[in-house]
C-alpha cells in the first residue's frame, strides 16, 4: 500500500487512523459497522452453521451405511435431512459467499472505504444470526421441520404436519430472508455508487460482476419466497385455504412459488463460487481472464434466465407437456452462459503459468465438479429421463456436484487465497494441499455412487432401505467416502485455526495479486486505504504506475479525505468523482432492531399476536432511535 | 472517467463548506433513492407474485367467486383508488419544494388523504369479513391477504411521512431532501401497485 513518508502524510493517516478507530473488546464487535468486522462475524457464524449442517449431513450417512439400521428413527432423519439442507443453503453457503466473502472483499476490490450502508449492514447480521439461533432453536426442542427444504404441501400442511416444526421452518426463513434481501439491495448500491473514483464499470473486477448478479436474483427471488411462506403460514395458523384442493387452493400454487424463487437460488448459490474463481484464476496463472466481457455478461445472463426455467424442477407432476417443452428448452439455454465461462477459466489457465498452490487446486476441482454436475443438469432437460429419475439419488448426486463440487470448493479455496489478507499470515502450503487432496477424492466416493444408486431406484429421503435390494455396497462406499471428506474438512479448518496464530507472517500482497484488496496492508486498516485508490483498468494491482500514484497522493494529500468518517461516492456507470459521503459510524440500532424483531417472530410462532404487535413497536421505536443522528453538512 | 476536473472536485470537497456544495451539483442520485428504489422493485415483486396467485387460483376455479359469496363493489374501491393515486400530485411537489413550509404542506396534505383512505379501506374490510370469510374458501383467503398486504404497505407509507414531517421542523436540508425524495419514490410505487390491486380486487365484476 501507500506509506507514508514525509511527516505530513503520516499525520493524516494518524488521523484517519483516530477517526476510524471502533471502540476495543466485546462493544466493539456489538455496534461495529465495519465491513471488515461484519464480514469476520458472518464467516465464523456461517462455518459453526456448516459444523452443524456437516455433522446432520454425518448422521444422514451413518443410517444409510448398511440396510435397515436405525442409529436414527424415521422422524428424526426427516429432522436431520431437512435440517441439512435448509442449513447448507440458507445458513450456510449463502451467508458465507455473500456476507463473509462479499462483505469483506467487496469494498475492498472496488477501492471503497466501506459498503453504502453500514449500518443496514450490521442489521443484516444480526438478523442472519437471529435466524439461525431461530430455526436450531426449533430442531434442539425436537420440533425441527421435517418436510423437506422445498417442504412441499399438502405434506407440509397442518393436517399432515400437525408439529411445529413447519412454522419454525417458514417464519425463520421469513426472517432470515430480511437479512438476505438488505444485504443484496446494500450490495447493489455498493457496486453501483461506492467505486473508488475512475473504476468505471468496465474496470471493475469480475468478482463484483458475480456479486452484482447474486444480488439483483436475490432481490427479485427471495419476496416469492416470503409470499409462499406467508401463504403457508396463513393457511397453517389461521385455517386459509391456498395450498388446499378440497376449498379451491391448489399445492401446485406452493410448487411454483417455491421454484420461482428456488432456481433462481441455484445461481445465487453457485455465482459467488465463479466470483471467487475468477478472482483465483488470473493470480495463479499470471495472466488476465479471457475473454473478459463475455464472462461479465455471462455471470448476468445466468442469474437473469435463470428466472425462467422453475417449471424443470416439476417435470414430474404432470403439467401440459407444451409447458414442459418450454421450460426444457429455456433450461438448455443456461448452458450457453455457463459454457462461456468455463471455457473462459479452462483457456485461461492452459495459456497461462500456472502454479499449482492449495487455492487453484481447489478451483480445478471446482470445474472438474462443475462439468460432472452440469452434464447431469443438461440431463435433466431431457423431460422422460427427468420423469425417471425425479425423487432419486440421481438427482441428490446431481445436486451435490453442482453446490458442494461446484459452489463449495471455490469457497474453500477463497478461504485459503484471502486467508493471508485477513490475518495477515500465511496458511500451512502442504497441509492445504493434503486438505485439498482428501476433500476431493471424498467427495468424489461419496456423491458418485449416488448416480448409480439412482438409477437402480433408489428414493431420495428414506431412512432405511431392505437388505434384499442390493443397494449395500455403494451405500457403504458413500458413508466412507463421507467421513474422508469430513477429515478433509477438519484439515483446512486445523490449518487456517492454527496458521492464524502461527503461520509465517506476510505483507500486504504475498500472491502478486491483481486486484485492489492486495493493495493495502494484512489485515486492512479500518479505513481500508489511506488514499481512496486510482483506477485505471479491471487487474488494478498490476498496473504499478496507479500504486505509484496512490503513494504520490498520500503525500500531497489528495484524495485523502481525512476530515471525517468519509469516502467518496461516485457516478453509477462512470465512476465520476460525485460527492463525499460522511458515514456512519459504530451503533446499537442495529443489534437491538434484531433483537426486537426476533421478539416479533418468537411471538409469531408461538401465537401471541398482540404481544409480537408490542415487539413491532418495539422495532418503530429502535428505527427512530437509529435515525435521530444525521449528518449536518448543509 | 476521472478527469483533471473530477480530481479537483474532489480535492475540494474535503472542507465541510465544499462538502456541501459538492452535495448540491451532485450529478448520480443519492444512495438512499437507489435504496429505496432497490426496495420498491423487490416489495413490487411481492404485488406481482400476489397478482399472479389470485388468477392462478382464479382460473383453477369454475365459479368465481364461488358461490354465496357477491361479486365485489366497483365503484367505491375505484374512487378510492383515484383519491389515493391523486396524492402522487401533492407529493410529487413535496419531493421538488424548496421551502420548508411548501415540503410540510404538501406533505401533510397526503397525509390527510392517505390516513382518510386507510380509514375506510379497514372500515370497508371490516364489512367484507363479516360478509365472507378467508377461511371458507380460497377466493377469501386471496381476497383479503391481497388487501391487507395493500394497506398495510400504505400504513408503512404514512409512517415515513409521518417521521419526515417531524423532522422537517427542524427545517429542510440537502440531507432531509434525500429523506424527502425517499418517501415520494416510495409513495410512487405504493400507488402504482394500489392500480394493479384495486384492478385485481374488481376483476371479477368487470
Amino acid at each position: 500500500m501507500a506509506t507514508a513518508t514525509t511527516p505530513a502524510a503520516q499525520a493524516r493517516v494518524a488521523r484517519l487512523e483516530r477517526i476510524w478507530k471502533e471502540p476495543p473488546g466485546l462493544v466493539g464487535w456489538l455496534t461495529t459497522t465495519d465491513h471488515k468486522r461484519i464480514g469476520i462475524l458472518y464467516l465464523f457464524a456461517s462455518l459453526a452453521l456448516f459444523g452443524a449442517g456437516g455433522v446432520e449431513a454425518l448422521l444422514v450417512r451413518t443410517q444409510l451405511a448398511a440396510p435397515d439400521q436405525h442409529v436414527l428413527g424415521p422422524e428424526a432423519y426427516n429432522q436431520v435431512f431437512t435440517m441439512h439442507g435448509v442449513t447448507m443453503i440458507f445458513l450456510f453457503v449463502i451467508p458465507i459467499s455473500t456476507g463473509a466473502f462479499g462483505n469483506y472483499l467487496l469494498p475492498l476490490m472496488i477501492g471503497a472505504r466501506d459498503m453504502a450502508f453500514p449500518r443496514m449492514n450490521a442489521l443484516s447480521f444480526w438478523i442472519f444470526a437471529s435466524s439461525g439461533v431461530f430455526m436450531y432453536a426449533g430442531l434442539a426442542l425436537g420440533h425441527g421441520p421435517d418436510a423437506g427444504w422445498f417442504d412441499y404441501v399438502p405434506l407440509a400442511s397442518k393436517q399432515y404436519s400437525p408439529d411445529s416444526g413447519i412454522d419454525f421452518y417458514a417464519l425463520g426463513l421469513i426472517f432470515n430472508g430480511i437479512a438476505t434481501t438488505a444485504t443484496a439491495i446494500n450490495f447493489i448500491v455498493t457496486i453501483f455508487k461506492m467505486r473508488a473514483p475512475g473504476m468505471s464499470l468496465n474496470r471493475m473486477p469480475l468478482f463484483c460482476y458475480a456479486f452484482l448478479a447474486v444480488s439483483f436474483a436475490l432481490v427479485f427471488a427471495l419476496p416469492v419466497l416470503t409470499l409462499a411462506l406467508v401463504f403457508l403460514e396463513l393457511d397453517r395458523r389461521l385455517g386459509f385455504h391456498f395450498y388446499d384442493a378440497a376449498q379451491g387452493g391448489d399445492p401446485l400454487l406452493w410448487q411454483h412459488l417455491f421454484w420461482i424463487f428456488g432456481h433462481p437460488e441455484v445461481y445465487i448459490i453457485i455465482l459467488p463460487a465463479f466470483g471467487i474463481a475468477t478472482s483465483i484464476i488470473p493470480t495463479f496463472v499470471r495472466r488476465r481472464m479471457v475473454a473478459f466481457p463475455l464472462v461479465a455478461l455471462a455471470e448476468i445472463l445466468v442469474a437473469f434466465i435463470g428466472f425462467g426455467v422453475w417449471v424443470h424442477h416439476m417435470f414430474a407432476v404432470g403439467l401440459p407437456t407444451v409447458t414442459t417443452i418450454y421450460f426444457a428448452a429455456a433450461s438448455l439455454i443456461i448452458v450457453i452462459p455457463s459454457a462461456i465461462q468455463l471455457f473462459a477459466w479452462i483457456t485461461t489457465i492452459i495459456t497461462g503459468q500456472p502454479s499449482f498452490q492449495t487455492p487453484l487446486l481447489w478451483i480445478i476441482g471446482f470445474i472438474i465438479y462443475f462439468i460432472i454436475g452440469g452434464l447431469t443438469g443438461i440431463m435433466f432437460a431431457a423431460i422422460p429421463f427427468d420423469q425417471q429419475v425425479t425423487d432419486t439419488y440421481f438427482v441428490v448426486a446431481h445436486f451435490h456436484f453442482v453446490i458442494f463440487g461446484a459452489a463449495v470448493f471455490p469457497i474453500l479455496g477463497g478461504l485459503y487465497y484471502w486467508f493471508p489478507k485477513v490475518t495477515g499470515r500465511m496458511y500451512h502450503e502442504r497441509w492445504g494441499k493434503a486438505s485439498f487432496w482428501i476433500t476431493f477424492v471424498g467427495t468424489f466416493v461419496t456423491f458418485f455412487p449416488m448416480h448409480i444408486l439412482g438409477l437402480l431406484g433408489m428414493p431420495r429421503r428414506i431412512y432405511t432401505y431392505h437388505r434384499g435390494l442390493g443397494w449395500g455396497t455403494l451405500n457403504l462406499m458413500e458413508t466412507i467416502g463421507s467421513y474422508f471428506l469430513a477429515l478433509g474438512l477438519l484439515i483446512v479448518a486445523v490449518n487456517l485455526g492454527v496458521s492464524a496464530f502461527r503461520g509465517r507472517r506476510v505483507g500486504g500482497d504475498p500472491w502478486g495479486g491483481d486486484t485492489l484488496e492486495w493493495a493495502t496492508t494484512s489485515p486492512p486498516p479500518a479505513y481500508n486505504y489511506a488514499v481512496i485508490p486510482t483506477v485505471s483498468s479491471a487487474y488494478a494491482m498490476w498496473d504499478t504506475d496507479d500504486r505509484a500514484t496512490d503513494a504520490a497522493n498520500l503525500d500531497r494529500g489528495e484524495r485523502v479525505l481525512e476530515q471525517g468518517h468519509r469516502t467518496p461516492a461516485s457516478t453509477a456507470l462512470d465512476a465520476d468523482w460525485d460527492e463525499v459521503l460522511d458515514m456512519p459510524s459504530g451503533s446499537w440500532a442495529p443489534l437491538l432492531l434484531a433483537l426486537a424483531l426476533a421478539g416479533v417472530f418468537v411471538m409469531l410462532l408461538l401465537g401471541h399476536w398482540v404481544i409480537a404487535c408490542g415487539f413491532g413497536a418495539l422495532v418503530g421505536l429502535v428505527l427512530l432511535a437509529w435515525h435521530s443522528a444525521e449528518p449536518q453538512a448543509g | 472517467m476521472s478527469g483533471p476536473s473530477d480530481a479537483a472536485r474532489g480535492a475540494q470537497a474535503t472542507a465541510r463548506s465544499a462538502v456541501a456544495r459538492t452535495a448540491q451539483r451532485r450529478i448520480a442520485l443519492p444512495n438512499g433513492i437507489w435504496g429505496v428504489a432497490l426496495f420498491a422493485a423487490g416489495e413490487a415483486t411481492v404485488f406481482g407474485a400476489l397478482t399472479a396467485s389470485y388468477f392462478y387460483l382464479r382460473f383453477r376455479a369454475t365459479v368465481w367467486p364461488p358461490p354465496g359469496i357477491t361479486a365485489p363493489d366497483v365503484l367505491l374501491p375505484l374512487a378510492l383508488t383515484g383519491a389515493l393515486v391523486a396524492t402522487t400530485v401533492p407529493i410529487f411537489r413535496a419531493a421538488r419544494a424548496q421551502r420548508t413550509r411548501m415540503a410540510w404542506g404538501m406533505i401533510a396534505l397526503a397525509v390527510l388523504v392517505q390516513g382518510g383512505y386507510l380509514a375506510v379501506q379497514v372500515i370497508l374490510f371490516k364489512r367484507d369479513l363479516a360478509d365472507f370469510s378467508p377461511k371458507d374458501t380460497s377466493y377469501g383467503s386471496i381476497y383479503f391477504t391481497l388487501l391487507a398486504i395493500h394497506h398495510a404497505h400504505v400504513l408503512l407509507g404514512i409512517l415515513l411521512e409521518v417521521s419526515v414531517l417531524g423532522r422537517l421542523l427542524g427545517g429542510l436540508t440537502t440531507y432531509r431532501v434525500v429523506a424527502v425524495r425517499v418517501v415520494a419514490l416510495y409513495w410512487y410505487f405504493v400507488n402504482a401497485a394500489a392500480i394493479v390491486v384495486v384492478l385485481t380486487q374488481v376483476s371479477p365484476s368487470l
